[in-house]
């Protein structure tokens, strides 16, 4: 592999199983006589390069496989043919709160998604630093989050993951909650990680910020790459879709 | 890049600990008396079994008869039925991170095997004052329970995957338990089901619970046919959990 490239993704070819109608429980598979699965292509024949420093940004359409790809690209997802070559680590994917234990505290789900991440050793103020960028309040962080507000949520699902000194972040629909003050934040932090020369894989729906944050971009539709290019370019193509 | 292997076998271990760690502390979240109730149903079950049956069971120190057996099959109980929805309702994190979906059944039985320890410690207590006789033999509980765990792990890896497409396996294996229960010779002899002996005979659950019974009750070690069914049963349990397991994990995402 080149050595600049940090993620190479050749031709990838994901599929799932989908429910076939109706069929969820034993019985609908007893007196429906149906296949109960069929196979349904989320990927089809992708192939992206980001280089070391680079920041790509995916639009497309809801259901186009902008969240497949991102989690393909994590090794989340094994594709099915193809193949993903990452050079570097990565933070974990928290789109908006998954991955957040809603019965457990703020610092019980800190605790847990760095030891589950692996930096719990290797970064002893990591606790501190999630606190201080999420700007909650120890009180907040002492309560369970299922009694958050989804900004807050948000707020410190986002702060986990920055925590992590991966070399690629991958931002997933992260600031669509979230009040003024704190998207500001998350902006600036993402310039600064991005000066700092770390490769960022962006998700969004608003091509505005895609257009900054980004130099590169892909337009998917349908699981397929439709467009890539200069993120401007390929933000205007994306709004020329509505 | 022996030590590149190496700490990811720590990180592992760490990530396997905090799961456990979080299962526990999930379980007695918002109660008053904590783990304590992970000793109280097989303590109820114990006195309900006492009154019921200590009279006319024709067995001698009948408490410390049924105890060693009703242990374990809370264990098994607790286990599996944790487990079987634990990829499921951990969907957040198998979404968002790239840990093994292995380790979340691995991890509901750990946490459970945790309690398990905490039990036996009690019912120690509690068997001497039924006057259980103390020897190096009660030692063979260890390896007894290891090969239990086994065979728990191995139903858990194999209900817990189907349960990710079919929601009702988790509803059908908390029907099927309390039959399960009662069919088992926990708190009578074997020799009381003679007609349909077949059942006794290949009840998976019975040989350990009749191997952890003969470690805590019967004069006698247990005889080494004893050890090879178990080992037997738990080995082919975990291989048909595993085969499954495997072949379904990479669709988990797409159902959960």
């Amino acid at each position: 592999m080149d050595q600049g490239l940090i993620i190479k993704v050749d031709q990838v070819h994901v599929s799932f199983w989908q429910n076939n109608v109706g069929v969820y429980t034993l019985k609908d598979l007893i007196t429906q006589r149906k296949r109960p699965f069929k196979s349904k292509t989320i990927l089809n024949n992708i192939s992206v390069e980001v280089r070391r420093g680079e920041s790509l940004g995916i639009v497309g359409r809801n259901g186009s496989g902008k969240s497949t790809l991102l989690r393909t690209i994590a090794g989340i997802i094994k594709p099915d043919g193809g193949k993903v070559t990452v050079n570097g680590t990565f933070a974990p994917i928290l789109a908006i709160g998954a991955g957040l234990e809603s019965e457990l505290t703020g610092y019980e789900n800190i605790k847990l998604l760095l030891a589950l991440y692996g930096t719990a050793r290797k970064n002893a103020n990591a606790i501190d630093n999630i606190r201080e960028f999420s700007e909650l309040s120890d009180e907040v962080l002492r309560s369970p989050v299922k009694q958050y507000s989804s900004g807050m949520v948000a707020r410190l699902a986002f702060s986990i993951s920055l925590a992590n000194d991966s070399d690629i972040l991958i931002i997933d629909e992260v600031m669509a909650v979230g009040d003024q003050g704190f998207q500001s934040k998350c902006k600036e932090k993402i310039y600064q990680m991005k000066n700092q020369g770390k490769t960022i894989l962006f998700v969004s729906h608003f091509p505005e910020d895609v257009a900054k944050i980004c130099n590169k971009a892909i337009l998917l539709e349908k699981g397929e790459v439709i467009h890539a290019g200069d993120s401007q370019e390929i933000c205007s193509k994306y709004n020329q879709l509505f | 890049m022996q030590s590149i292997n190496k700490i990811h076998k720590v990180q592992n271990i760490t990530r396997i600990y905090a799961l456990s760690r979080r299962n526990v502390i999930l379980r007695y979240k918002n109660s008053l008396i904590g783990f304590f109730w992970g000793f109280i149903k097989p303590l109820l079950y114990l006195l309900i079994f006492i009154v019921i049956f200590s009279d006319n069971s024709g067995i001698a120190n009948y408490p410390l008869f049924v105890t060693s057996g009703l242990i374990l099959w809370f264990f098994f109980s607790n286990a599996t039925s944790q487990s079987v929805g634990s990829v499921v309702s951990s969907a957040g994190l198998i979404k968002s991170l790239n840990i093994p979906s292995y380790y979340f059944p691995l991890s509901e039985i750990l946490s459970e095997l945790f309690n398990l320890l905490l039990t036996l410690a009690v019912f120690l207590v509690i068997m001497q004052w039924f006057g259980i006789v103390n020897s190096a033999k009660m030692l063979l509980i260890v390896p007894c329970i290891i090969l239990f765990t086994v065979f728990s792990l191995g139903l858990s890896l194999f209900l817990c995957s189907i349960n990710v497409f079919f929601k009702d396996i988790g509803i059908i294996w908390g029907t099927i338990q309390p039959a399960l229960f009662f069919l088992t010779p926990i708190a009578y002899p074997e020799n009381q089901i003679r007609r349909y002996k077949a059942i006794v005979e290949y009840n998976p659950i019975y040989y350990f619970l009749k191997l952890g019974r003969s470690i805590f009750y019967d004069p006698a070690a247990p005889p080494v046919h004893a050890w090879v069914n178990c080992l037997i049963i738990a080995v082919s349990m975990y291989a048909l959990g595993h085969f499954v397991f495997y072949r379904l994990k990479n669709q988990f995402i797409s159902a959960i």
